[in-house]
């Protein structure tokens, strides 16, 4: 398990990176925490030519809270995430959700803007992202674009990003009040990807759900929103039977594979009882204020 | 004896060095001009090999030495050696060191490359064209033991290696007359040990002295010297093979050889450069051995009363594609499965079967879980036909403590007799259940349900046969300093054997225990013995260090008696003295006896058997003893999401006489930690073409801390009058009856479901699949 | 590992017939298809440049055609190997006449070896998404041909 060879640069500015991806096109990977690219590396799965590494690049690495939006610039670590209290302020539901993600060693490395481009659909950040209706940032030597989270995940392990486009920042929008929000999963091991988990986020107001977002990992190529199941909790009520709705609309829309973990039957049950428990959750928390996730 | 130091939970020796990074595991062996080697593996489960083309990997710049089949030695074209032959054992067929013309499974070495690193060598690898022919997998041990869809081993005309029965009693005659027969088909899957250290060889020659060196991340090296210079015709002497720090072993280190284990030390010699293999992950996954396959089908025959009158077993073992190991995995399964119990008429038969999968031999356990899960289970399950509670048929059926010894009328893995030599299963059962407070358990289970909580109680007895012969020895040496060095020839993967023999000799000659340096594993240190497996360490070497220490005791007291002018009798040894009884300060250190039983001048006494304060000692058992427990679990089940929380874990042990409680309950973390891995969490999963789908860490799933619950040890001690320590081995008894134990605690946490749990290792799908199952079966 | 799928192709059934039956035509939509070399009836030696991520590869092997019952079912059959291991894979189609369009069943059986079983994880979905792109190929190439 030793990678093939390969040539490595470590450029100090986001322009020298743009530039070798250019100059590189499909042959040069990104390099960030290396959680996921190392491995495939060691295997052989994975063979580049180049490697751009990005972690010499410092003005990636910030977290910001501006009109609305929480920045994450593609160097800041999951642990950064996880520990901030005003992450857990602005966006609950990556706080919380980033927890599920390997362990503290892996995430004191790995990086909230590699997760999202690695794009595994069992992965918990792209699930929150598109929850949450986050927008990817993306830059290359042609200029910069917004690309929503929706349309990012194009398939397993595929983005919309192009070859020469570095994932710069991603940007979570900041909860609104009167909304709670909640991420539930279900793995063999804690730590490990997910049979399945849900991101949901319910606005409430007088005891009744104005508003929601349902996203899961772990039950389709990517991670998948269902309006249908949104719309079943917006118009339902009382609330037993819109979770009902739900749950049925989890269970009847969502098309999970079959792996060697868990069968499609047993995901797509799952889905839906998760979606129960995930909204009970998030729904107290907007109910109680608390917003988001637990402390 | 003064037992200052034996059964203290001392803390052990060897921990400061590793701790800190000191340990010399075989990747931390540096030596100048080494280079690197890699393997060539089939990616086929079964094939035959067209050709093999290696010109442009001997072509690659850093490219040292290509090896194939053609080009071994003689003696190394030959399959490798048969370990343990048996005479069921028909078809007795071990692996090749590279495969000649076919492949039989996923992993198997193709071809062996030399190169200034190992990154070189995996590029070389790349550049070795073999075409082969695809076969049909052998994969389904059923279909396999009817011949179907191939044969693994053509020339034998048949997939089955073995067809073994051994039977007490009558069986059929105790069925005839039975209130209630249940019978069940029992599955238990694959499973692997996963040490933290994989498998490595380092291998230097030289060529001078013609003096071979080989460390090797082994169970046994002594066995592993004596068939190295067998097969490279040089003296035991001039081989010498060190398993220095071993990170973790578990059985399937025991074997010999992997085919590593002899190109290595090949390459080594043609090259004139030492050589290092360190198998990565990925190969360990498909070229170490396996284990636990089985297919039970078992019936147990029982009286109104809940006594059990027979039992029988017919199983298929799927032994991989060779049987190197020969039958110890299946022949400990059957001598496993009577357990602490009364089985008067007992009928238990096998056929090990070939398979296009990765050899098994054993692994921690080997062949005992099987056996408890059967006999366990259809215990439980009989219980509640007979309406009976599950402690109560346990009770009545126990043998009893005044029935040692106590002979089972099989013959297990040593060819000896399987006779129990001592226990108490009653009060282990007991202890147990008042641990978990069994009586109030229905209330307890009422008010998690109330709750809304499903919590089962588990629980399952096992006995466990360890201490087996043949033999293993030591020499004591005091040397001048006063330090005591212990030499003995068992490997050591973490049982703390630095520390326990330490204890054995620290009381017999009255010096600490950080004094006494243990070397195990170097032949060059100590050339005679068999090695580390079936939990037999502490009791067979253990017993060879007591005899040692000992005998070195006896002659310390006979020399110091000449210095000190007194009789031997009024002589005692402490703090690292002989010192007269009553007159302290009439004493000598031991290190001052040791320069005066190696004098320059004078003459030596016959009865001090030679010069200096040594001795060397072996210890031979007349056959195995017999360790047993009882693990007892509150499990918290989620029914909707078919996943598991230990909330309790309580094990009830008895090793006989406990060397080092410490070590002890550390032996039985790690296994009821490997137990709860592999009867839930870890699976090794194959497809129908012979693929291993889950060979790394992100698909095997080896439980964390997280998941494994606090375990709470309970120490029982019935001596074992087969040893002077007493002891009885302790290396497997954690893991043993964790399956057993897992199963009826879901059954009972579900209990409104009527589950009836077959099969291990269980996962979260498969349980949901067993809950959706109930579920519809219900009104 | 068995995958299956539905698809709807912009065409009568005889038009997605003969599309599927131009080798030439079929291989401008199959994902990562580099060369087509026919060697016998119904047989081809491919090389395919599948990369999904970081994980690309070139893949030499064989496309053999196992099954034609026109206008009805068409059976393939390929196997490839790269430096990761091997794919092993059959398919096959059925099509359905649905007037203007076609609905298109289709299932596969994949098999792989060597490294690439460690992704066994992520096989179904990238291979449900190779799929996916050939027939969105096909449904564009048979509403550019109408056009
Ligand atoms: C033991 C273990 C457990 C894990 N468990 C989980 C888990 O439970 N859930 C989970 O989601 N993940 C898990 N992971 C993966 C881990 O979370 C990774 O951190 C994450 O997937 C990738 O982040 P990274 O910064 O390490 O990216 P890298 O590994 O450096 O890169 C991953 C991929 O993204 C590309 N990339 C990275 N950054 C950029 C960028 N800015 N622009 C464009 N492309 C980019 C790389 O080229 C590469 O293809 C686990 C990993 C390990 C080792």
């Amino acid at each position: 398990m030793k990678p093939q060879v390969f040539a490595y640069h470590d450029p100090s500015s986001v322009e020298e990176a743009l530039e070798l991806l250019a100059r590189h096109g499909p042959g040069a990977k990104v390099l960030a925490g290396g959680q996921s690219l190392l491995p495939l590396l060691n295997l052989r799965l994975a063979r580049p030519e180049v490697l751009v590494d990005i972690n010499r690049i410092d003005s990636l690495d910030y977290l910001a809270e501006e009109s609305g939006w929480l920045r994450v610039g593609a160097r800041v670590r999951q642990r950064w995430v996880e520990r901030d209290p005003a992450v857990r302020r602005a966006v609950p539901l990556l706080a919380e959700a980033v927890r599920y993600v390997g362990h503290v060693q892996i995430r004191n490395r790995g990086t909230v803007c590699g997760s999202l481009a690695h794009a595994d659909p069992a992965a918990e950040l792209p699930a929150v992202a598109v929850a949450v209706g986050a927008r990817m940032v993306a830059r290359s030597r042609a200029g910069a674009r917004e690309i929503p989270a929706e349309e990012f995940f194009t398939g397993p392990l595929s983005t919309a990003l192009s070859p020469d486009e570095l994932l710069v920042e991603a940007r979570f929008p900041c909860s609104p009040p009167g909304w709670g929000w909640a991420f539930v999963e279900v793995s063999n091991r804690h730590g490990d990807y997910a049979l399945c988990a849900v991101a949901a986020g319910v606005c409430v107001a007088d005891g009744r759900v104005r508003d929601a977002r349902l996203a899961y990992a772990g039950a389709g190529p990517v991670p998948v929103r269902l309006p249908q199941a949104e719309t079943a909790l917006r118009e339902g009520w009382p609330l037993e039977d819109a979770l009902r709705a739900a749950c049925s609309e989890a269970r009847r829309l969502l098309e999970p594979e079959a792996d060697i973990h868990a069968s499609a039957d047993f995901r797509r049950h799952l889905a839906g009882v998760l979606t129960e428990r995930v909204v009970r959750l998030a729904y107290r928390r907007a109910v109680d204020g608390a917003g988001g996730a637990r402390a | 004896m003064a037992t200052r130091w034996l059964g203290s939970p001392i803390k052990r020796n060897e921990d400061p060095r590793l701790l800190v990074g000191q340990g010399l595991f075989v990747d931390d062996v540096q030596l100048p001009g080494m280079v690197h080697a890699a393997v060539l593996r089939s990616p086929h489960a079964h094939a035959r090999i067209l050709r093999i083309d290696a010109r442009r990997a001997s072509q690659h710049p850093e490219v040292l030495l290509v090896l194939t089949h053609a080009d071994l030695p003689p003696a190394l074209k030959e399959p490798l050696p048969k370990l343990i032959p048996h005479p069921d054992l028909k078809h007795h067929k071990t692996q090749y060191a590279l495969a000649p013309d076919k492949v039989r499974h996923v992993g198997e070495p193709v071809a062996f490359v030399v190169a200034t690193s190992r990154a070189a060598a995996e590029d070389a690898l790349e550049l070795i064209e073999v075409d082969y022919d695809p076969l049909p997998a052998v994969v389904d041990l059923e279909e396999a033991a009817a011949g179907r869809p191939a044969l693994v081993h053509e020339d034998i005309g048949t997939n089955v290696a073995a067809h073994s029965v051994q039977r007490v009693g009558d069986y059929e005659a105790a069925r005839a007359r039975a209130h209630l027969v249940l019978a069940r088909r029992f599955v238990v899957d694959r499973g692997c040990a996963s040490p933290i250290e994989t498998r490595g060889v380092v291998a230097q020659w030289d060529p001078k002295a013609r003096q071979l060196t080989v460390w090797d991340s082994t169970q046994a090296p002594i066995p592993i010297r004596n068939g190295l210079a067998a097969l490279f015709g040089l003296a035991q002497k001039d081989v010498r093979v060190v398993a220095p720090d071993v990170g973790g072993g578990f059985g399937p280190k025991i074997m010999m050889f992997y085919p590593e284990e002899v190109l290595v030390p090949l390459a080594a010699m043609r090259l004139g450069r030492p050589v290092k293999w360190i198998e990565d992950r990925r190969e360990h996954f498909l070229a170490t051995n396996h284990e636990r396959t089985q297919i039970h089908d078992a019936e147990i025959a029982l009286d109104q009363d809940g006594r059990i009158l027979g039992v029988r077993t017919v199983f298929l073992h799927d032994a991989g594609a060779y049987i190197p190991y020969g039958l110890i995995v299946p022949i400990v399964a059957e001598c496993t499965l009577p357990g602490p119990y009364r089985v008067p008429n007992y009928h238990a038969e096998f056929r090990a079967v070939f398979t296009n999968k990765t050899i098994v031999s054993p692994y921690r356990g080997a062949g005992r879980p099987h056996g408890v899960f059967v006999m366990e289970r259809l215990l439980d399950l009989a219980a509640r036909q007979l309406g009976m509670d599950r402690a109560e048929i346990r009770r009545r059926n126990f043998i009893q403590p005044h029935e040692f010894p106590y002979d089972v009328g099989l013959i297990y893995q040593d060819n000896a007799p399987l006779i129990y030599d001592s226990g108490n299963y009653p009060a282990a059962l007991e202890r147990a259940l008042e641990a978990v407070e069994y009586d109030r358990w229905p209330e307890q289970k009422a008010r998690y349900r109330a709750e809304g909580r499903r919590v089962g109680l588990g629980f399952a007895c096992y006995v466990e046969g360890s201490g087996i012969g043949p033999y293993e020895g030591c020499r004591v040496t005091v040397e001048p300093s006063g330090k005591v060095f212990v030499a003995t020839g068992v490997g050591t993967q973490g049982q703390g054997h630095f520390t326990s023999f330490a204890q054995v000799v620290a009381d017999a000659l009255g010096v600490d225990v950080q004094d006494v340096h243990v070397v195990t594993g170097d032949t060059a240190a100590f050339g005679w013995g068999t090695g580390t497996f079936a939990s037999r360490a502490a009791v067979v070497a253990g017993s060879a260090v007591h005899l040692a220490a000992k005998a070195v005791q006896q002659k310390a007291l006979q020399v110091a008696a000449t210095l000190l002018e007194a009789s031997p009798e009024d002589l005692e040894l402490a703090d690292g003295y002989v010192r007269v009884r009553g007159a302290p300060s009439r004493s000598v250190s031991l290190g001052e006896v040791a320069r005066a039983a190696n004098p320059l001048r004078g003459v030596i006494p016959a009865e001090w058997e030679g010069p200096g304060l040594e001795a060397t000692r072996y210890f031979a058992p007349p056959r195995g003893t017999f360790s047993h427990g009882v693990h007892a679990a509150l499990v918290e089940v989620d029914p909707e999401t078919a996943t598991l929380r230990f909330l309790r874990y309580v094990v009830v042990h008895d090793c006989g006489v406990v060397l080092n409680p410490l070590i002890l309950d550390g032996q039985i973390h790690g296994g009821v930690a490997q137990g709860i891995g592999g009867a839930f969490f870890e699976r090794l999963v194959y497809d129908g073409s012979g693929q291993l789908l889950s060979g790394s860490f992100m698909d095997f799933h080896i439980p964390t801390a997280v998941e494994i619950p606090e375990i709470e040890v309970h120490h029982q001690e019935t001596p074992s009058p087969l040893n002077p320590l007493g002891a009885k081995g302790a290396g497997e008894g954690g893991v043993i009856p964790v399956p057993a134990l897992l199963a009826q605690a879901i059954e009972d946490a579900l209990d409104d479901l009527d589950l009836e749990i077959t099969q291990m290792p269980l996962h979260p799908d498969a349980l949901f699949h067993l809950i959706q199952a109930a579920r519809r079966r219900q009104p | 590992m068995r995958i299956e799928g539905n698809e709807t192709l912009h065409a009568p059934r005889d038009r997605v017939w003969a599309l599927l039956d131009d080798p030439q035509a079929l291989a401008g939509c199959t994902p990562g298809l580099e060369e087509l070399r026919p060697v016998g009836p119904d047989e081809f030696e491919a090389v395919l440049s599948i990369g999904i991520a970081a994980v690309r590869g070139t893949y030499k092997g064989k496309l053999r055609i196992t099954e034609r019952t026109p206008p009805l079912r068409y059976g393939v059959q390929v196997e490839g190997s790269s430096a990761a291991g091997f794919v092993r894979a059959t398919g096959v189609l059925e099509l359905e006449d649905q007037g203007v369009q076609t609905g298109v069943r289709w299932s596969g059986d994949v098999q792989v070896g060597g490294a690439l079983t460690l992704g066994s994880r992520m096989i179904p979905g990238i291979a449900r998404m190779l799929a996916s792109q050939f027939f969105q190929c096909l449904d564009r190439k048979l509403q550019e041909g109408a056009a």
